[in-house]
Order: C-alpha cells, then sequence, then structure tokens
C-alpha cells in the first residue's frame, strides 16, 4: 500500500524531471556535435518555469482541454508503465492497457491543435497520424511477440520473466523483433530522419505551431514524458526493465533495492536516448512518403519475421 | 408477454401509417411513445424466466413458436432502444419531406421485425420476420430515390440471395428432421455428418453473412448506409446488419452448439478458424478503404463493415473471452455507430452536406454534434474509458493467450487504422477553419441532440462501469456452454491480465484536476478568435486556408495502387455475364409466329426422338 502510494508520487516525477532533463541532453549533445558551446543543461526548465508567466492566446475550450487531456494522458501511462520497481497500477492493466493509454496524449493534441484553426498545426498532425500508422505496425507486431513467447499480457510478468531467462533483445528469437523496434525508435521518439511532425523550418513545429506561454509549457513536458515512455516502454520490453544481470535482485528487497532498481532503469533509458541522439544528430530529414516507407519495409518485414518466430519456435 | 411486445411493435407501425393521415404531430409523439413503451416491456421481460410458447398451433402442420432468453432479451432491449431514439431524431430530420406517413410506418416496421426476429422460437418465424426486415429495409435505404433507388436495389438483390440460401437452409433440414423448433434442433442435429453439418453452416452463413456484410458479401453496405436517411442509417448500421450477428450466434452455438461448430475440421483446416480468417480480412480491409474516403456516412459505413468483423472474429474464435467480447462488440458497436450516423446525420441536416472536404469548424456552431461525434470516435477506437475498449480488450486478450498473434495484429491494426478515419471525419468536419457559408449554422434541435446525449452516456457510462452489460452477457455464454468469467463491475480479475477502468478512470481524473489547477495558476490565456494569430494582425487571407482536402494525401498516394475492390468487380463481372445471357435469351423471342410454330414443332420432333430411342413413356 505504502509502496504503491509512493509509486503514484514518484512514478511520474521520476519520468518528469528525467524527461525535461533528455529535452536539455539533446540540445546540449546537438550543439557540441555541432561545434558550438550549448545552452546550460538546465534550459528547459527555466524555460518552462518562464513560459508560466507569460501571457498566451487561447483559441477555444478544446483548445485548453485538448493541452491538459494530453498531460494527463502521459501521466497516467506512467502509473501503470513500470519504472523500476515502481509500477503502482500494474494491477489494474496490462501491456495492452498501456498500448491504449499511450493514444491519449497524441488525441489531447491532435484536439487541441485542430481547434487552433492553423493549416501548419492540421498538416502537422496528419503527418503524425501517418507516420505512427507507419511505425504502430512494427510496434504491434514487436508487442505481440514479446507477448506470445512470454505468455503474458502483463508487462511486469515481461520483466520478471527477462529476470530469469536473460534480456529478450539479447535471446533467440526476439533479437529479431528487438531490432525491429530499434530501427522505428527515432521514428516514435519523432527526432530526425523522422522529425516531418514538427518540423520547424517547413512547418513551423505543427501540432504546436499556435503555442505560447503555459500552453508551450505544458506541451513542452507532454512531449518530454512521451520521450520518456517510449524508451521506458523498450526498455521494459527488451531490455530487461530494471534487472542488472541480477545484481540488484541480488541484494534482496527494501527500499534501497527500489532505489537502485529505478537508477538502473533510468540509467539504461539515458544510454538508449544518447545512441537515438547520435543517429539523429547525422541524419537529415526524411519526406513522410519516404519516412512511411521505409517503415512499412525494413522494419515491417523484421517484425514480421520476429512475431513468425516468436510463434514457431 | 411476449405476444404483448410483438403486437405493440407491428400495431403501431400501422397505426401510425393511418395516425399520419390525421395529424403528423400526433404521429410523431406517438410513434416515439410505442418505442418507449416497448423499452418498458423488454426491460420488463428481464425477470421473466427463459420462455418458449406456442401462439399459433397447427399452422400447416407447425406450431409456431415464439422464445424469450438472454440472448434474445440483450438483441431485443437494444433494438428497442435505439429504435426509439432514431425515431425521437427523425422528428426534425424527416419534417417536411414527402411520404413521411411512410417513412413512419416503414422505420416501425422494420424495428418491430427485427424484435420479431430475436424473439421467434422456430426457423418459420424466423424467416418470416427476416423477409419483413428485409423488404421494409429496403424500402426505407430507396426512401430518397435517385442514387438511393440505386443502392436499394444492390442491397435488395444481395439480400434475397442470402434469404435464398437460408430458405434452402431451412426446407433442408425440415425434411431430414421434421422440425425446425430451435429448442429442439440441437438434439437432431447432433449426430449428424461433417459434410451435411458444412452445408447447411455455409448457407445460413450466406443467408447473415450478406446481412452482417463480411467480406466478400459487403459490396451492399457502403451505398446502402450512406444514402438511407440518416436516422435510418443509424439503424442500419447499429442494429439491421447485427441481425446477422444474431442469426450467425444462433446457427453455431443454439442450433449446432460449441462442439459441433468447434469440432468441424477437416486436416488442419478448420471450420471457425475459416471463419476468424474471413473477420480478419474484413477488420483489415475496410479500415484502409475508409481513410480514403470523402463522404462522411460512407466513412463510417466502411468503418461499419471493419467493426462487425471484429464482433464476427469474437464469436468464430470460440473461446469464452472472445464470445463475451464479440457479443460485448456487437452491443457497443450498437450505440456508438448509432450516435456518429445521427451527429453526422445533424451536421448533415443544418449544412445539407456530408462532403468531408467542404466542411470544417463547425465545433463552436454545433458543439453537442460535436461531442458526440468525439465520444462516439472514441468508443470506436477504444480509448480507456469509453465502452469500444474493454469488448476489444475482451477479443485480443483471448487471441493472444490462445497463441492467436496474428489474427491479434490484425485486429489491433484494425484500431489503428480506425483513428486515422475517425481524426480525419472529427477534423474535417468540425475543427479547422469555418467556412464563410457556415458562418449562420445553428445547432441541432433539440429532438435531434437528445439521442446524441442520452447514446454519448452510454458510451461512457459502460466504458467506465463495463460489468453493466458484461454480467448478462456473461450468463449468455455460460447458456451457450462456456466456462463463466470472473467479472466486476468495472473488469475482470484472472492470473493471465486484469484490467480495472475504475482505477483508470480515477487516475485520468486526479491527473487531470491536479493539471489542470497547475494550468490555472499560470499567467491569464484570453481567448481570442482564430485568424488573430494564424495572420499576427494582418488582414486574414480570403477563402480557405484550411488543410482538409486529401488529408491523409502521402498516404492516400501509397495506398491507392493497392485498394482494388476485386470483390466489386467480380460482382460486376457477374451482372455483366448475366445481361449477355438474357439479352441473347431474348434474342429467341423474334415476335413472328413462324418462329415459335417452328420451335413447337422442333420440340415435338425431339420428344418423339427421345420416345423412340429411349422409350421412357
Amino acid at each position: 500500500m505504502v509502496m504503491s502510494i509512493c509509486g503514484i508520487i514518484f512514478s511520474p516525477l521520476i519520468a518528469l524531471l528525467s524527461g525535461i532533463l533528455m529535452l536539455g541532453l539533446t540540445r546540449k549533445f546537438m550543439a557540441r556535435i555541432h561545434w558550438r558551446y550549448g545552452p546550460p543543461l538546465l534550459q528547459p526548465v527555466i524555460d518552462i518555469i518562464k513560459l508560466f508567466y507569460q501571457k498566451a492566446p487561447s483559441h477555444g475550450k478544446l483548445f485548453d482541454f485538448g493541452v491538459i487531456l494530453s498531460l494527463t494522458g502521459s501521466i497516467v501511462v506512467l502509473l501503470f508503465l513500470p519504472v523500476g520497481k515502481l509500477a503502482p497500477l500494474s494491477s489494474s492493466g496490462g501491456l495492452l492497457v498501456i498500448t491504449y493509454l499511450t493514444l491519449i496524449a497524441p488525441l489531447g493534441l491532435a484536439l487541441s491543435g485542430g481547434e487552433a484553426a492553423n493549416p501548419n498545426a492540421s498538416i502537422g498532425i496528419s503527418r503524425k497520424l501517418v507516420l505512427s500508422f507507419g511505425y504502430e505496425v512494427s510496434l504491434l507486431l514487436g508487442i505481440l511477440a514479446v507477448m506470445t513467447r512470454y505468455e503474458t499480457i502483463s508487462i511486469v510478468k515481461v520483466v520478471k520473466i527477462q529476470q530469469e531467462s536473460g534480456w529478450a533483445l539479447f535471446s533467440w528469437p526476439l533479437l529479431v523483433s528487438g531490432i525491429a523496434y530499434l530501427l522505428i525508435l527515432p521514428a516514435i521518439l519523432g527526432i530526425r530522419p523522422f522529425d516531418v511532425v514538427s518540423a520547424p523550418q517547413e512547418i513551423s513545429s505543427g501540432p504546436h505551431v499556435e503555442y505560447g506561454g503555459k500552453y508551450l509549457g505544458i506541451s513542452t513536458i507532454s512531449h518530454a514524458l512521451t520521450e520518456f515512455i517510449a524508451i521506458g516502454l523498450f526498455v521494459n520490453l527488451f531490455l530487461g526493465g530494471w534487472g542488472l544481470w541480477g545484481v540488484i535482485s541480488g541484494i534482496g528487497a527494501g527500499w534501497l533495492v527500489v532505489l537502485l532498481s529505478v537508477l538502473a532503469f533510468l540509467a539504461k533509458i539515458f544510454l538508449l536516448y544518447i545512441v537515438c541522439l547520435l543517429v539523429s544528430a547525422v541524419l537529415p530529414r526524411l519526406r513522410l512518403d519516404q519516412a512511411v516507407g521505409f517503415l512499412w519495409k525494413w522494419p515491417a518485414v523484421l517484425a514480421f519475421a520476429g512475431l513468425i518466430l516468436a510463434w514457431v519456435v | 408477454m411476449l405476444e404483448t411486445i410483438l403486437v405493440v411493435a407491428f400495431g403501431g407501425a400501422i397505426a401510425s401509417y393511418f395516425l399520419g393521415k390525421f395529424s403528423a404531430k400526433s404521429r410523431n409523439y406517438f410513434s416515439a411513445i410505442v418505442w418507449i413503451t416497448l423499452i418498458g416491456l423488454t426491460s420488463y421481460a428481464y425477470f421473466i424466466t427463459p420462455t418458449t410458447r406456442v401462439f399459433y398451433p397447427g399452422f400447416i402442420g407447425f406450431d409456431l413458436t415464439l422464445r424469450l432468453n438472454l440472448l434474445s432479451w440483450l438483441f431485443a432491449i437494444t433494438i428497442a432502444v435505439i429504435a426509439a431514439l432514431s425515431v425521437i431524431f427523425s422528428f426534425d430530420y424527416i419534417k417536411g419531406r414527402e411520404r413521411t406517413d411512410f417513412y413512419y410506418s416503414m422505420i416501425l416496421l422494420v424495428n418491430a421485425s427485427m424484435l420479431g426476429i430475436v424473439l421467434s422460437g422456430d426457423l418459420l418465424v424466423f424467416y418470416v420476420f427476416w423477409e419483413i426486415m428485409s423488404w421494409s429495409a429496403f424500402l426505407l435505404i430507396s426512401y430518397s430515390r435517385g442514387r438511393a433507388l440505386a443502392a436499394g436495389l444492390r442491397y435488395v438483390v444481395m439480400s434475397i440471395i442470402g434469404s435464398g440460401a437460408m430458405l434452402i437452409g431451412i426446407t433442408s433440414l425440415y425434411g431430414n428432421y421434421g422440425t425446425l423448433a430451435l429448442a429442439e434442433l440441437p438434439t437432431n442435429l447432433a449426430p449428424a455428418s461433417p459434410l451435411y453439418l458444412l452445408f447447411i453452416f455455409i448457407l445460413f452463413f450466406v443467408g447473415f453473412g450478406i446481412k452482417n456484410a463480411i467480406l466478400p458479401f459487403h459490396t451492399w453496405l457502403p451505398p446502402a448506409h450512406s444514402e438511407a436517411p440518416a436516422p435510418f442509417s443509424a439503424v442500419l448500421s447499429g442494429m439491421l446488419i447485427k441481425m446477422g450477428t444474431y442469426g450467425i450466434i444462433l446457427l453455431f452455438y443454439v442450433i449446432s452448439g460449441i462442439k459441433l461448430f468447434l469440432g468441424l475440421s477437416h486436416g488442419v483446416w478448420s471450420f471457425h478458424y475459416v471463419l476468424c480468417g474471413l473477420a480478419a480480412v474484413t477488420i483489415v480491409a475496410p479500415t484502409f478503404v475508409a481513410v480514403l474516403q470523402d463522404d462522411a456516412k460512407k466513412l463510417l459505413a466502411w468503418s461499419t463493415i471493419g467493426q462487425a468483423g471484429y464482433i464476427i472474429l469474437g464469436i468464430s474464435f470460440g473461446t469464452s473471452l472472445s464470445l463475451a467480447g464479440g457479443v460485448f462488440h456487437f452491443f457497443n458497436h450498437a450505440i456508438f455507430k448509432t450516435l456518429l450516423f445521427l451527429a453526422i446525420g445533424a451536421v448533415e441536416y443544418r449544412t445539407s452536406t456530408r462532403d468531408l472536404n467542404s466542411l470544417g469548424g463547425l465545433i463552436k456552431k454545433m458543439p453537442v454534434a460535436f461531442l458526440a461525434t468525439l465520444v462516439g470516435i472514441a468508443g470506436l477506437i477504444g480509448v480507456p474509458l469509453t465502452n469500444g475498449f474493454f469488448s476489444k480488450w475482451l477479443i485480443y486478450k483471448s487471441l493472444i493467450l490462445d497463441n492467436q498473434p496474428f489474427l491479434a495484429f490484425a485486429a489491433l491494426i484494425g484500431t489503428w487504422g480506425a483513428i486515422l478515419y475517425s481524426y480525419k471525419l472529427l477534423h474535417n468536419v468540425f475543427l479547422g477553419q469555418l467556412p464563410k457559408k457556415y458562418e449562420e449554422v445553428k445547432k441541432a434541435p433539440f429532438s435531434m441532440r437528445f439521442p446524441l446525449v442520452i447514446l454519448s452516456i452510454g458510451v461512457i457510462i459502460f466504458g467506465i462501469f463495463p460489468g453493466l452489460p458484461l454480467n448478462p452477457i456473461n450468463k449468455i455464454t455460460t447458456f451457450l456452454g462456456f466456462q463463466p468469467l470472473n467479472l466486476s463491475l468495472w473488469g475482470t480479475v484472472s492470473d493471465t491480465g486484469t484490467v480495472n477502468t475504475l482505477n483508470i478512470f480515477l487516475a485520468l481524473v486526479v491527473a487531470a484536476g491536479i493539471i489542470w489547477y497547475i494550468f490555472r495558476s499560470g499567467a491569464e490565456s484570453p481567448e481570442i478568435s482564430q485568424e488573430d494569430s494564424y495572420a499576427a494582425g494582418a488582414p486574414t487571407p480570403e477563402g480557405k486556408y484550411n488543410y482538409t482536402v486529401d488529408f491523409y494525401d502521402p498516404l492516400e498516394r501509397m495506398l491507392k495502387p493497392y485498394l482494388k475492390d476485386l470483390i466489386e468487380s467480380f460482382y460486376s463481372w457477374v451482372v455483366e455475364i448475366v445481361k449477355q445471357t438474357s439479352n441473347r435469351v431474348r434474342k429467341t423471342y423474334t415476335g413472328y409466329v413462324g418462329t415459335y410454330v417452328m420451335y413447337i414443332v422442333a420440340l415435338i420432333a425431339a420428344l418423339i426422338l427421345v420416345q423412340l430411342g429411349w422409350k421412357i413413356w
């Protein structure tokens, strides 16, 4: 009981801090690759606080509601997604529920952006929906492969099984699905070469174009959380969640273990994120049809093969 | 009790026609009151123990029977509610059009015959009501004439083929077993040979599959749904096609029983897996077609085909989870698809168009219709806390745990495609810029808003408390011979995966409350018009700067080459062949007496030749 209350409070907070830190890291990292000095690591925090004090135009009730809904959706997902050993509501729904809950955040943004009546926002949303249709094929196949292989729809069990039998990414036959998932990860994160949705130079940040002040602040936080969730899901499904080759679970139980498990989980997330940043730093943006064409080719074929293998082997 | 229900329903249909001759208003209220009474009567029927009653003994050697059990009750109550709401919606929608008396009596008749179908106790009664339904539906589909007549004809041709197949099946059953009573058929059919069973299954499945618009029998549905008057489109999509679903449940789980149905296989080919495959194709293919539609009702019609695929997938997969999911999805689909058709009907009523390329920005003009559409598409997608979520979840879970990931993938990808077309529907009608010609649009009249509100509440209530409808459904599946599920009011509990919708709801409300508080405490945000910030204070550009036409352009360009409707062209080819053959046959009628005399002489000569050669007579 105490554990789950702590989970409900800390899970979103940890994700919030790490997500915003990830945004800061992106800017610093890109700057260094470009041989610039770059802003301080905590610049996004400063920005968000500033944004809440700025006056900003609203375009109606749905415009406000959508922004709130989008952040709410992300936070609710975090109550179901295991962050280390913290997974306060995991007994109320498994992997399928998480997959469905991740719909709420983009839906909120789409509603809010839709009411703004700015064509750039509509184009951005249309691109987002098409792009996500592109990567969801492989994503769903990958998730199904894991569920079929481990014969469960509970994400906590998936993590637990990986503690015993090794990380899914390094085990046959889930390796194939894991590679497919890795290939679509930049598209899920919306970073180059798949940043068609925001595409600042083309459509002025797409769905975010009409946001200023607190709207921009909240949508930035929501964006940070979606990045965290996207990678967190991969870590839980394919990188053994908080498992570190039995080191943490060897200590036993207690608060220290929970803390260590969260740290291990975060370490994996940041490492994976940096790998994605390295890819994104050197590639130019694809057109939408090129992006979807790519997503429906290699990752989808691999993911399909992965599911067949997980089904047969 | 059963007779009372049917007498009220059919009597109402006839009475409304004659009442309309005196006063249109009293006819409207009378029609609504008939169906509200029927809601009351059917709700009361829940407390009656399941019965079979002979209401007309010895009709040409048959006892005509009615029967009521929980399965027929669930369908009956859904029919009654949707009929009542669509009749109320018709008040303003149909006002001022011609032949309104005819319209009212027909819409009452079609619903009454559906009640008859689900309450019938033998296949003869079933068939009679089935035909009444098919024909009255044809008259309603072609109510607007013009293109609607073509759509209606296409529907009725396919419908006749279906009824014909069913009639052969019924005759065969009667010829073999001498009974048509639903209560007696299972024991008779139990020792039947697999080949005969397959024969019966296929005949009935053609009949029910055409109504349910399973691929490859779907081609009648998109034109019929889009051309029918909106309140009837809602009944058509919400309930009428579900008569096919009812028939399929009846066929597989009542007439033959689960052992015969699941046991029908030859080598690796199992009958119910073939059906599951068909259902999977029915889910995926129409979803892609729906994305390309520009007509709001046609988009919804294609979506109906896809959603019906889920229902059939759940039913034909044949586990207690999947059957509960399938039946529950029928119930949910009836609610949210009726809601969507009515909402689009309200928009059509006010703007007299349903073209997704020319509408837009109606959110501030028609807020209730907007909210209804939003709730409806959320249910359609199955966003958690709307009713579609839990039924789909049951189907997915069943497919995954029974090691059918590819069927599960088809079901999941159907949902993700649904996001695309349903957002297109919402965006192109209600969001974006408001075209100048719609600036004077008023909100929908009360008779239209009322059904929308009721159905929206239904979507959300059954989303948060899926246990409400699932409890009777659970009893139905147990009655049909399955293991009962472990249910609570807000989800299921089991070792293999649990859902607690109430916790999801609470989490969402609390999180939204906190964020709203933080949002409120930020700097103020004055509401400004949409044009202000877009043009940065400069005069706004004239005309439309809205992004709606070809909403998914890149995707459409990728998909279009692959989405030829092969089935449609196959049927057209058949029609062409039939036309040519008939033409050739027609040419034998030359109109000259001499030719006919020659035919007669030739026939007599042939008969003589036959007699000489084989000595038959």
